[in-house]
């Protein structure tokens, strides 16, 4: 049976991210967003974890302490600030592209670049239909020198050749921004993968936005109730108005399905399992609901105080949505799911036909 | 995904065959004729004679006087029931809903004597827990059935109402006060044992759905009980411990409510399965579209699913689960009807036909939001938890 309960490893990595972001990173989360960046000697903690490696392999150099690893960390560190971690995480949300790519060697070129923080990576997933040719927005720094491309069933990797132009986001400040036209980069390598796994790419981005979803939506959370409790309307304390306590209720119960839903998905790629993309893509939209209506709430709640800066709750909102348009943002995700939807078993049983349903 | 140890697969796959056989076509029937199946239905009986739903659960340590029961794999096969007809599920001969209220409350000798009865295979048998009132649905802290202490033995008076499968049951939990003013302090759980005088059945509703077993009203006049009979024996009752029994009941049968919804929107999801892959063009848009939308539903249902086996998992491991049994609770009966409706825009018109399961299901499923606490109940409890919300707000 599923034992819901994290490992004492998982259980030291969880408390050892919670210190760093509460001590390094909650006290400076503006400073850092107006800055562009978060400190170096934050990214040197971090790298020591080490963050970017935490989820690959070990013929990658990675350190193989898998995908939930991964998402429990990121959930933490979200919680205190989640605006540099575009930029701090590499290869982060590409690194499912990185796992697939049949050349190991240009990928581990790509990683290099990564660990020594000479150089970043940005993950994009293009619709053939639309076929936009740009990145419309990456982390800026260290400098984007790769841009990992998933388009149906193709992984195209892109060396960046010119300069990027500076871009100003909704979100992630603190993992500066560029965007960079497809025309100004060199395609260094195109690969046909298996439906299933050009799927599993977009997923593992999808889960690492997930994960830091359900970091943000807590925050939300927490912050909500801290600030209702605190201030009164009407002769009570906000959130003691019945409508005001009973969407808190929903956000939350919304934030902890998602926060399970995110650590299952992961635990199934830790063990292998087939569908394992699948349910990491149901997670991913698991999340943007729950993050999108905590955040939204967490403005609401505030009133005016959501609205400007001296809370955090506008900032939650903005990163909700910006990870909401990530990866093919949600007509892929849905598209991904559709896709594979008849193919997936139940835990409990098969799907139609053979359930000797009555019509 | 979670794992599945062998022996609950294999009780999971008895179960399936037991639901293609029997439960589904009960329930069909018993929506049609608008009644439970009688109790000597032959598969109560099959249920009886193996000791339980499942064969394979017979001389389990699990037993139903065991306190080292199987909390996860017994909410999975209550998914699985449910899958089938979660009303025949709900009337399964068994302690039902009174089960986790003795194994909650109950001593020792109260869990032998009045479980016992359930290890004698020769015919079905029935227990209950009856709670709601004609003044108290979802406040159970305003019951009024008043329990008054007379010598050595218990007086009982008062009213109950939505009392599943109490018209049948050999034995009925019953929550009563021993004084109002007392609030939730003054709650006792007492055992009522069928043809005990003054005990009296007073009406099987009529339902707009979940037909497949009986929700009784019954009356208390006088009802005249052994000591034995107050749950825990009073010693339990100390402070608010009566009525935090009470709550430990429902956070172990809000989390089993969820894992019934599960097995609704399940149901719901594999009906319009089958209308896609039957139905529809093997391209295009319209297919896509229905396959989104089936995918939608797998994802509300596999959250709710984790949802309830965590809150069940942290009641296994001596954990409160006050906040994520209503978590679940709270989350899953929209989600189910939201499953069940999206279901039915898949079939379209021909959704509306009551000789087809979906109509059926989208007046079963509603019930999910009424029974064990609302989802305005839910909000409550939670709002207590996370924001300390007033209870006289």
């Amino acid at each position: 049976m599923r034992d819901f309960a994290l490992s004492p490893e998982l259980e030291e990595l969880q408390g050892a991210a919670t210190r760093l972001a509460t001590e390094e990173l909650a006290p400076r989360v503006r400073e850092s967003e107006a800055a562009g960046r978060w400190p170096d000697h934050v990214l040197d903690i971090l790298d020591g974890f080490p963050l970017g490696d935490l989820d690959l392999s070990g013929d990658l150099g990675g350190a193989e302490a898998g995908l939930l690893a991964k998402v429990i960390m990121l959930e933490a560190l979200a919680e205190a600030d989640a605006s540099g971690l575009y930029a701090a995480d590499r290869p982060g949300p590409a690194a499912g592209a990185v796992t697939m790519c049949p050349d190991r060697d240009l990928a581990m070129t790509v990683l290099e670049d990564c660990r020594s923080r000479a150089a970043t990576c940005a993950f994009t997933v293009v619709d053939p239909e639309l076929a936009w040719p740009e990145l419309a927005w990456g982390p800026g720094w260290p400098d984007l020198k790769w841009i990992w491309v998933s388009e149906a069933d193709q992984l195209r990797l892109l060396e960046v050749t010119d300069t990027p132009t500076d871009v100003v986001a909704l979100a992630f400040q603190a993992s500066g921004g560029v965007g960079v036209a497809f025309e100004s980069t060199v395609e260094r390598g195109s690969w046909t993968l298996s439906p299933h796994q050009a799927i599993e790419v977009r997923a593992r981005a999808r889960l690492w936005g997930a994960a830091i979803m359900v970091g943000i939506g807590q925050a939300a959370i927490d912050e909500t109730i801290e600030y209702t409790t605190d201030r009164v309307v009407f002769g009570k304390p906000v959130a003691h108005h019945q409508a005001n306590a009973f969407d808190l209720a929903a956000a939350a119960a919304g934030v902890h399905g998602a926060r399970l839903v995110v650590r299952d998905a992961a635990a199934s790629f830790d063990r292998g399992e087939p569908h394992a993309a699948f349910w990491a893509t149901q997670a991913w939209l698991e999340s943007v609901d729950a993050a999108f209506d905590a955040t939204n709430l967490g403005i609401q709640l505030l009133g005016g105080h959501g609205f400007i800066v001296d809370h955090l709750a506008e900032k939650r909102f903005r990163e909700a949505r910006h990870l909401a348009m990530a990866a093919g943002a949600r007509d892929a995700a849905d598209a991904d799911v559709a896709a594979q939807v008849a193919e997936v078993d139940d835990l409990l049983g098969s799907l139609g036909s053979e359930t000797g349903g009555v019509r | 995904m979670i794992e599945i140890d062998v022996r609950t697969q294999e009780m999971l796959e008895e179960l399936r065959d037991l639901g293609a056989r029997y439960i589904r076509d009960m329930g069909l029937e018993a929506d049609r004729t608008a009644m439970p199946p009688p109790t000597e239905h032959p598969f109560y009986l099959i249920c009886a004679r193996q000791g339980g739903l499942v064969s394979r659960m017979v001389g389990e340590d699990e037993g139903p006087t065991a306190l080292d029961w199987k909390p996860v794999r017994n909410f999975l096969l209550g998914e699985e029931a449910a899958y089938w007809d979660r009303g025949v599920a709900l009337s399964l001969p068994g302690p039902g809903l009174g089960g986790p209220a003795l194994r909650n409350t109950g001593t020792p000798e109260q869990r032998q004597r009045f479980l016992e009865i359930f290890t004698d295979h020769s015919k079905a048998r029935w227990g209950a827990m009856a709670m709601t009132e004609p003044e108290a649905g979802s406040d159970v802290a305003r019951i009024q059935t008043r329990a008054r202490k007379d010598g050595d033995e218990w007086v009982l008076n008062g009213r109950k109402m939505f009392c599943s499968n109490s018209a049948r049951a050999e034995w009925v939990v019953v929550w009563a006060t021993i004084d109002p003013d007392l609030g939730r302090g003054g709650h006792r759980a007492f055992v009522v044992e069928r043809g005990t005088p003054g005990f009296e059945i007073l009406k099987v509703e009529h339902k707009m759905g979940s037909r497949g077993y009986e929700t009784a009203s019954f009356a208390l006049d006088d009802v005249r009980l052994p000591g034995d009979n107050l749950l825990g024996g009073e010693a339990f009752y100390e402070s608010r411990k009566g009525f935090k029994a009470s709550m430990a009941t429902f956070n172990m049968t809000r989390p089993l409510h969820t894992a019934h919804g599960v097995g609704m929107g399940r149901a719901a999801h594999d009906f319009a399965m089958d209308i896609v892959r039957s139905d529809y063009p093997a391209h295009g848009r319209r297919k896509d579209q229905a396959l989104e939308r089936l995918a939608r539903i797998r994802r509300g249902l596999h959250t709710a699913r984790l949802m309830y086996l965590n809150a069940v998992w942290l009641a296994k491991n001596g954990h409160d689960n006050v906040l994520e049994a209503s978590y679940a609770k709270l989350y899953s009966p929209p989600m189910v009807l939201r499953a069940v409706t999206t279901a039915l825009d898949i079939c379209g018109e021909a959704g509306v036909r009551n000789d087809r399961m979906l109509e059926k299901l989208y007046r079963d499923v509603k019930i999910l939001d009424i029974g064990e606490g609302t989802q305005q109940v839910q909000r409550l409890v939670v709002s207590r938890r996370l924001v300390d919300f007033p209870r006289d707000a």
